[in-house]
């Protein structure tokens, strides 16, 4: 033994029962008549369709490594994460954790409203597996931490949501565990607490815990994560370093539905077939300079007569900031409606984004500002300027003017 | 697996470093039938402790009446049997003034009947959490099981407010009370182990329960003295558990009778075996909460 192993999984599944929404028999009168049988095996009967959330996960993660799982909607990585952490188990293969493993799935999980947010502080510690003793000793660095200070005697339903996830994320930061798997948690708060989030995650990074972290955040993966491991369909599709992990991702997930998107209606009434990103020679490309602009071609094809479509770019950067939006509809172009195939060409403003790495999405409404009737990611593109090449530098930069004068000082002339 | 990039950071400790025994956790997907764990219950006794806090901080929170509710409740319905049974029906009390003759057997009733409804629906009401954290889920129905003790001691020292009102003498006998109640709370224990997780999967318990538990309660020596059952009967009458527990708490507070040791033992054997075979389908079905709730 190199090198100490925390977390080694071999053969992982997890298998589910599918469901149509709606038709779940919950009633013990259908189950019975089904015979015994399906109560002992937890509901399942020969007939029902199963899938594999998780399938075949082999892998092992070294005491002090960060890892990342990413992979799209319903790619199996929060059943990893409930399988690991034991809330779940799992169906075939096997898994050893060497150490103390602490689990956020959620902030605040356990909180109860009625409650003041001292006793909830003892509360969710003993949820999270810290003795009484443990959150006692604690307890004024968690307060301090969640900045909560005179509310802590007040039941935390009259908190307000922010404050409801500082006093949450503040006794889940006091956990100090070997092993930390994370879900999304980070996403939260507004953006002070998030960066005290993202140092808590870094100091536990040098205490040389073990970070495994599910997020869509591919800017927080990117900053925590060497490495990545990539989840579809339930599989492990790659495994090693983040760079070449997020590349593979970032193909996969081109023209994907955008996650934020749910379309109500019962038939899809559009779709976007192919979008290709490209520069101003007409290359296609995932690198812009800054200052170049950036041509999108949108091919599309509806199901329906679509009446007044708004076509709309958003550019989102790696952590999830919203920096701009195109729109059809706000630039004045008048399209009545839309039906069968055809290709829409956007030619952008010169960029003037700094230095990251930028998402695509495209979303079409209906009549104006009506309803989203489809959302999918267009691609991703590095964006390069010549100077800023980091977000440390704010959303945009565009050029200024200046002038400088100088007085040389005449005692120093002299001097 | 050989090309895993190791950080720089994974810094080992030094030799210095004073030895810690790193917990070990195996995953794996079915234990033994018999493999019950409990030594995972032991291990989370904390958690134990502060969820029973919880239940009584929020019980007594949330009710404007708080406490009284303990007292309101059974006390109602003695008044109601009094009327009902005691005055119209004239149902014999074995000598005892009706009020305190059914309030004694009322008591561990309403304990009984509330650990069961709280621990059989446990799971599903504290199901955020057992959706989202891991902990051994046998801790909620025994959580649920100790919390109406609080409502039990406030309405049993109503109970003694009663025995010096009528007259009826105070004795250490009443001390029985205590491994009554504790086998109350076994029985409250091995049926909701078996109705818990059915409960996750057919939420039908919840409407059911308040049936089954009316039934029980008639089926108990409750508003009636156990001298009214037919003696043909007697036998089939006490394999219902909660026989022994009533007759025992009347036997401790009035000294009526003999404790039946035949009865007790019958009674005894029947919890044993509910509640391992409650353990063991707990255990089974333990697996698939966390999906199904």
């Amino acid at each position: 033994m190199s090198k100490e192993i925390a977390i080694s999984a071999h053969g992982l599944g997890k298998r589910y029962m599918r469901r149509a929404a709606g038709s779940r028999s919950d009633s013990l009168r259908d189950a019975l008549k089904n015979g015994f049988k399906s109560v002992l095996s937890g509901g399942a009967s020969g007939t029902q369709e199963t899938f594999w959330a998780l399938k075949d996960a082999s892998f092992e993660i070294a005491r002090g490594e960060n890892v990342g799982i990413i992979g799209l909607n319903g790619a199996g990585k929060s059943t990893l994460l409930k399988v690991l952490s034991r809330i779940t188990t799992p169906t075939t293969g096997s898994a050893r954790i060497s150490g103390r493993m602490g689990a956020l799935l959620e902030v605040g999980t356990g909180f109860h409203g009625e409650l003041t947010g001292r006793e909830n502080t003892f509360l969710y510690g003993a949820i999270l597996g810290m003795s009484r003793a443990e959150v006692a000793r604690k307890f004024d660095a968690i307060v301090d931490f969640a900045e909560i200070g005179e509310f802590i005697d007040m039941p935390v339903k009259r908190y307000s949501s922010g404050m409801y996830v500082r006093l949450a994320f503040a006794v889940a930061a006091h956990l100090d565990p070997d092993i930390l798997l994370l879900d999304e948690v980070l996403a939260v708060g507004d953006f002070m607490f998030q960066r005290k989030c993202m140092n808590f995650a870094a100091d536990l990074e040098k205490k040389g815990a073990t970070i495994l972290f599910v997020s869509h955040n591919m800017f927080s993966i990117k900053s925590m994560c060497e490495r990545v491991i990539y989840l579809k369909r339930g599989q492990v599709v790659y495994d090693g370093p983040t760079d070449v992990g997020l590349k593979m991702y970032e193909d996969d997930s081109r023209l994907t539905v955008s996650s934020w998107f749910h379309d109500e209606s019962p038939k899809p009434s559009m779709t976007i077939t192919d979008a290709q990103l490209l520069d101003e020679s007409g290359k296609e490309t995932g690198v812009i300079d800054y200052g170049q602009r950036l041509t999108v071609r949108i091919h599309y094809k509806t199901f329906r007569p679509i009446e007044q479509p708004d076509f709309r770019l958003g550019i989102n950067r790696s952590d999830e900031i919203h920096c701009s939006t195109y729109s059809s509809y706000a630039d004045g172009v008048n399209i009545p409606m839309i039906d069968g195939e055809g290709m829409l060409e956007l030619r952008t403003a010169p960029m003037t984004l700094v230095s990251e790495l930028y998402t695509a999405n495209i979303s079409v409404r209906e009549k104006g500002y009506g309803r989203t009737v489809c959302a999918q990611v267009a691609g991703h593109f590095h964006l390069r300027h010549p100077v800023f090449a980091s977000n440390a530098f704010g959303v945009y930069h565009e050029s200024g003017e200046w002038r400088l004068e100088t007085a040389v000082p005449k005692i120093l002339a002299a001097g | 697996m050989s090309e895993l990039s190791i950080p720089h950071n994974a810094s080992e400790p030094g030799p210095s470093a004073e030895p810690r025994k790193v917990p070990v956790v195996d995953i794996v997907p079915r234990r033994g039938l018999l493999d019950l764990d409990l030594g995972s219950v032991w291990r989370y006794r904390e958690l134990l402790v502060v969820l029973i806090m919880r239940d009584i901080q929020v019980l007594y929170k949330q009710a404007a009446l708080g406490a009284a509710w303990a007292v309101i409740q059974p006390l109602f319905a003695v008044a109601v049997f009094t009327v009902i049974f005691g005055h119209f029906a004239k149902m014999p009390s074995d000598g005892i003034p009706y009020p305190v003759f059914a309030f004694a057997a009322v008591l561990p009733w309403t304990y009984f009947s509330e650990a069961v409804r709280r621990s059989a629906t446990g799971l599903v009401n504290d199901s955020e959490l057992v959706r989202k954290v891991y902990f051994p889920r046998l801790l909620v129905p025994l959580s649920n099981v100790v919390t109406p003790l609080v409502d039990f001691t406030i309405a049993f020292a109503i109970l003694v407010l009663m025995m010096l009102w009528f007259g009826v003498p105070l004795s250490l006998r009443m001390l029985a009370i205590i491994p009554l109640i504790t086998v109350a709370m076994m029985l409250a224990l091995a049926v909701s182990l078996w109705l818990g997780p059915v409960n996750v999967r057919f939420r039908d318990i919840k409407h059911t329960l308040p049936f089954v538990l009316q039934i029980w309660m008639y089926a108990s020596p409750i508003v009636y003295p156990l001298s009214m059952v037919p003696a043909q009967w007697k036998l089939l009458y006490s394999l219902n558990p909660m026989v022994g527990v009533i007759e025992g708490f009347r036997w401790a507070v009035f000294n009526r009778g003999a404790p039946d040791f035949g009865a007790t033992a019958v009674s005894a054997a029947i919890i044993l075996v509910l509640l391992f075979g409650g353990l063991v389908f707990f255990k089974r079905m333990e697996r698939s909460f966390a999906d199904m709730i």
